[in-house]
């Protein structure tokens, strides 16, 4: 007797083994790595995203009035491999478990993360500084949330004088 | 009255779908010598590893193959770690032995079901394949991609496996050890597939150690050689499994080894399961790689891998070259093939499981 015939049977008895799809959804796990998904209000062009990125999916460009960034993630150029959302610092990249990316020729140019990233502004003299959204002052500012809202200049200052308040006491009480 | 003529087949193979040139001088029905010409696909991989940086030829290592995917980028960072002196936490290396054998399993199923079909037993292909999808299933749930797993980077692991998924996990591997067991009864008792691979493209012990090859090839005639025990990488030093080897040396010995090693893969990853110590995936922050060289080496599912890196203490490799199994095992094919028939060829190629891919980068 042939061994594989009673498999053979079993599987015949059993019927397709195949998803439905497009008939009925096909199950897709939470963890599926689909189309990268850009949150603006948790950004804060840092640039990792781009920088890991091995496709090249990922553009950063300046505003021409300087408001802002243009934060563009290329779906056909990309290729699902999720290191930017990995390296994110904030997590404004995620990987959803979209992966219904057919699309017309048409919309080649348009099918992308499309988003705009506005700069901050510095707390104490208005300079135009990498944005810094509440969610990420929350999260990376927590230590020193005045600090965090300064330009590099501010900060520098801020920092000198903190240094030398502390030396300044410090002094005193060895006194 | 024989007559000699050369049959050229390739560049499109039927085995392999892979290009793949081969010239063949026929006897008759009989092979007398083989001349292979490889190059079709070539892709410049290695010098694209040298224009990009560290982060980005960990996915970029990841394409160089499919079925090898995890074990391309693993070797690589394997390599920088090294290098920089990167210490990865023992639960990522746990981690990473888990990604390998997950891989193995589902790379020996894919090359089994090729060989079915190879000897025209198709329905036999497609149940390996669809016992295959229960670690491709695995795969897709765990990691997120039922090929490419992204899950190594420079210092340990991108995704931990949390007790849910744990489970999930071992599921699969139960529903797939029994379907494992019977699969092997078929293609060790099945007729057809005995008549068809056994006794064919031999290769001896001496000629396996001749032409250093690696892999299931090199283990199917008796060199028992197999990475994991010979120099010990990741956790593999701390699990118990059984080296593979066989002394027949022929296709079907090969296509039975690679199912019996993906079985010791079933029980490699539950152990990793039940083993693995609590703590980080990944070391902190990011190391700069500094001037000068390393090597790593892996045992992929077809054999030995091989990374060298050379830095100049940028953020980009100065020379990032690979050394694939594949390479190894085809000039072999010529000692395999001589005096086989013309109808063997497909199968005795397939036995090897190249990865053209791999081989031309
Ligand atoms: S998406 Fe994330 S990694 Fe990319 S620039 Fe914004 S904060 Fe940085
Ligand atoms: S998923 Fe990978 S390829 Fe796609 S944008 Fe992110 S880093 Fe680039």
């Amino acid at each position: 007797m042939l061994p594989f015939l009673k498999i053979m049977v079993r599987n015949l008895l059993q019927g397709p083994s195949t998803d439905p799809f497009p008939f009925a959804p096909a199950k897709t796990p939470a963890r599926f790595r689909g189309a990268a998904v850009h949150d603006s209000e948790k950004c804060i062009l840092c640039g990792i995203c781009r920088h890991v990125c091995a496709a090249g999916a990922i553009q950063l460009r300046a505003a021409e009035d300087g408001s802002g960034m243009q934060f563009m993630l290329w779906h056909n150029s990309c290729v699902y491999c999720g290191m930017c959302a990995h390296y994110c610092p904030t997590g404004a990249l995620t990987m959803s478990d979209n992966w219904h990316l057919s699309h017309l020729g048409e919309d080649k140019y348009t099918f992308s993360e499309d988003s705009f990233v506005p700069f901050g502004e510095c707390a104490q003299c208005g300079a135009r500084i990498q944005p810094r959204p509440n969610v990420i002052v929350e999260k990376l500012g927590g230590r020193a949330p005045d600090q965090f809202l300064l330009c590099p200049k501010c900060k520098r200052e801020s920092l000198v004088k903190h240094a030398s308040d502390t030396n300044l006491s410090q002094f005193r009480e060895k006194q | 009255m024989s007559e000699t003529y050369t049959l050229p087949i390739g560049p499109l193979h039927v085995a392999l779908e892979e290009p793949m040139y081969f010239d063949i001088k026929v006897e008759g029905e009989t092979v007398q010598g083989v001349e292979l010409a490889a190059g079709h696909v070539h892709r410049g991989m290695e010098a694209l590893a040298m224009h990009r940086n560290y982060f980005q030829n960990i996915t970029l290592t990841e394409r160089v193959c499919s079925l090898c995917s995890n074990s391309h980028p693993a070797t690589f960072c394997m390599a920088v770690e090294n290098l920089a002196g990167i210490e990865v936490p023992m639960r990522a290396q746990y981690l990473r032995v888990i990604a390998d054998e997950v891989k193995r399993i589902a790379s020996h199923l894919f090359n089994v079901g090729i060989m079915a079909h190879l000897t025209g037993f198709d329905s036999l292909f497609m149940h390996a394949m669809e016992v295959r999808e229960l670690m491709q299933d695995a795969k897709e749930g765990v990691y997120g991609n039922r090929m490419n797993l992204g899950q190594c980077t420079i210092g340990g692991t991108r995704t931990d496996i949390d007790a849910d998924i744990a489970r999930f996990l071992r599921g699969q591997l139960e529903a797939l050890k029994p379907q494992l067991a019977e699969l092997y009864g078929v293609f060790e008792r099945d007729p057809l597939i005995r008549t068809r691979t056994r006794g064919i493209g031999l290769l001896s012990e001496q000629e396996a150690k001749l032409h250093a090859v690696v892999g299931p090839v090199a283990r199917a005639s008796g060199v028992a050689y197999d990475l994991r025990r010979k120099a010990p990488y990741a956790a593999y030093d701390e699990l118990r499994f059984e080296v593979q080897s066989d002394t027949a040396g022929d296709v079907h010995s090969r296509a039975l080894l690679r199912l019996r090693e993906a079985v010791e893969s079933i029980s490699i990853v539950e152990q990793c399961l039940d083993q693995m110590p609590e703590g980080p995936v990944k070391s902190e922050g990011f190391v700069a790689v500094p001037a000068g060289e390393s090597v790593a080496r892996t045992e992929a599912p077809r054999g030995e891998l091989i990374y060298y890196l050379r830095s100049d203490g940028s953020d980009t490799p100065q020379r990032l070259k690979w050394r694939v199994p594949t390479y190894m095992n085809w000039e072999a094919l010529q000692v395999m093939m001589a005096g086989c028939q013309v109808a063997d060829i497909p199968l005795i190629v397939n036995s090897i499981d190249p990865c053209i891919s791999c081989t031309e980068r």
